[in-house]
């Protein structure tokens, strides 16, 4: 079992603070005129235990503490824990302790959930056949079933009481402590003969039971912080999926665009790619740190920012002479036609603002809104840079298209006009880089 | 008295098997390998074989092939950590006369090993 040094030093610290409380009264105290002292001391440790098990990430650590502590004090023959395990349905050794031969091993048994000495804690008729200590104890079995008048009373109780006796020769059991919490049933302890010979005190009963509710208590802090985990992992995959669909969604709708128009066949992935490109370079502008997931949503942007051409007729969108005035208007209405039909999206936020933005210059003479420096968003300024290398790098119908060194050339020239400046250095940054060489 | 062989690489089950099947009234010999056990199987020809199957070395169901070859009418029952069908399948080709998996429920194994071994004393007896 691994476990962090803190962990293990929080578990030596319990354990000799414990053990270190639990052995000062017990030697100098040998008389029985001490036993109620000693049973308050029970109670100090078991509350100092109590305060720290909260901090133990793993219980099993906790529970064989218990086991060894109980060991320890009361010396028995042999000590053995089973746990409840779901997948089983039954209840697995998974500590023991004690003499060769009366140790069992661990993982090598396990009680199913039907087994009578677990029915014993978990049927409300069979009550009566544990002690009113609430333990399941060998010598009160025996007794029963040498009474009787409590055999003629009970005839229900009698297989049972043989079930039980046998199950408990089987482990070689003189006690049996539950650990329930919420009303289940956790596990049992199982102690054996103790060595002296003598049974156990209602004291030793008392602190089994303390010990064992406690640990029942970790048991239970531990399995509800993992299906706390095992929900968070859950929500963790579900805000992947949809992302993914989202993501997913917009790179299906550029394809869109870019079907409608076959000279700018994957124009929509390459400014996608330049953006992403100039954002790694911008890191450090005190902008990008304000703007709240700024990749993804200049990512999503970026994909979408074409998107209005789906309301600009054919015959203009793939004429291949030169756009008239009228048509040239036409094609400008693309922003706002893109930011209109993804406006009901409310889940976009931001992201429309590249869409609506794309065209606008720095100086101010762009379109729709004819925005100037920083009053344009930064999406939309990233997009244009993104954009206008896109378009002089490959052939339109008009004009061919020009080497990139020629393109770079001509955005830095429309640098603080058409562009900002600091969007023009980071698209340089990343040109020095060669990101866009295998692209073009 | 009716011999049982328990072959297991963990020294807590063969030493807990022990106790658990003289307490029980057979007599008991223990190997912690698939080559020990084999060895005495060739020399005290156990009436039972209890083999884990999962053990460095020599595993169960090796064991089990060596010892068919020995014996073929020999009593082997395999113990296992592997909830496998293709092992269980593999061990009844060869001979195995029972299997339990691990975490074992404990009466089935005192049942399994004891009415063979009350089988096998009342053989010895015609």
């Amino acid at each position: 079992m691994d476990t962090g040094p803190k962990e293990n030093l929080d578990w030596e610290n319990l354990q000799g603070k414990f053990l270190e409380k639990v052995t000062n009264h017990q030697h100098p105290h040998p008389d029985s005129s001490n036993k109620a002292h000693r049973g308050l001391d029970y109670q100090a440790a078991l509350e100092e235990a109590s305060k720290s098990m909260i901090r133990f990430k793993k219980p099993e650590h906790l529970i064989k503490r218990i086991a060894l502590i109980i060991a320890k004090e009361v010396r028995v023959t042999h000590t053995a824990v089973l746990l409840y395990k779901e997948k089983k349905n039954s209840y697995v050794l998974i500590d023991s302790k004690g003499q060769e031969g009366k140790k069992i091993p661990v993982g090598y048994i396990r009680l199913p959930a039907d087994n009578s000495l677990i029915n014993v804690f978990t049927e409300r008729a069979l009550i009566p056949l544990l002690g009113e200590s609430g333990a399941l104890i060998c010598n009160v079995i025996e007794k029963l079933m040498a009474d009787r008048k409590f055999l003629v009373e009970n005839p229900n109780l009698v297989d049972k009481l043989s079930g039980i006796k046998a199950q408990m020769e089987l482990l070689q059991a003189d006690i049996c402590v539950p650990s329930y919490f919420k009303k289940k049933l956790l596990g049992i302890l199982i102690l054996g003969n103790k060595l002296s010979g003598k049974g156990f005190t209602r004291e030793e009963i008392g602190f089994f039971l303390t010990l064992a509710n406690d640990a029942a208590m970790a048991i239970s802090n531990a399995q509800l912080i993992e299906n706390l985990q095992c929900k968070v992992k859950e929500i963790e995959t579900l805000y992947e999926k949809s992302h993914r669909l989202f993501i997913h969604t917009s790179i299906a709708l550029a394809a869109a665009i870019d079907a409608r128009d076959p000279y700018t066949h994957g124009h929509t992935e390459r400014v996608t790619a330049y953006c992403l490109a100039i954002a790694e370079e911008m890191e450090d502008s005190p902008e990008v740190a304000r703007f709240l997931n700024f990749k993804e949503s200049l990512h999503i942007s970026a994909l979408l920012h074409d998107i209005g051409k789906i309301g600009i007729p054919d015959s203009i969108l793939n004429k291949k002479s030169k756009l008239t005035p009228e048509e040239f208007e036409k094609i400008k209405e693309h922003p706002v036609i893109g930011a209109t039909i993804l406006y009901p999206i409310k889940e976009l936020g931001s992201i429309l603002t590249g869409v609506r933005f794309h065209q606008e210059k720095h100086d101010g003479t762009g379109y729709p809104d004819g925005l100037k420096g920083k009053e344009i968003p930064l999406l939309g300024r990233i997009i244009a840079v993104a954009d206008a290398f896109d378009a002089i790098t490959t052939n339109r119908p008009y004009r061919t298209k020009k080497s990139i060194e020629e393109a770079v050339f001509e955005i830095k020239r429309c640098s603080g006009t058409q562009f900002d400046p600091e969007i023009v250095a980071a698209f340089l940054k990343a040109y020095e880089k060669r990101k866009f060489f295998n692209l073009i | 008295m009716v011999k049982i062989l328990i072959v297991d690489d963990e020294l807590d089950v063969c030493r807990f098997a022990k106790s658990f099947f003289e307490a029980r009234g057979l007599a008991v010999l223990t190997a912690s390998s698939g080559q020990e056990g084999l060895r005495i199987f060739a020399e005290h020809r156990p009436d039972i074989v209890l083999i884990d199957v999962k053990m460095e070395g020599m595993d169960g169901v090796a064991l089990l092939k060596e010892i068919k070859k020995i014996d073929k009418n020999a009593e082997a029952i395999m113990v296992s950590a592997i909830e496998d069908m293709d092992v269980i399948e593999e061990a009844k080709r060869h001979g195995a006369k029972g299997y339990i998996t691990k975490p074992l429920v404990l009466e089935e194994l005192e049942k399994t090993v004891i009415e063979k071994a009350k089988w096998i004393q009342a053989q010895k007896k015609t």
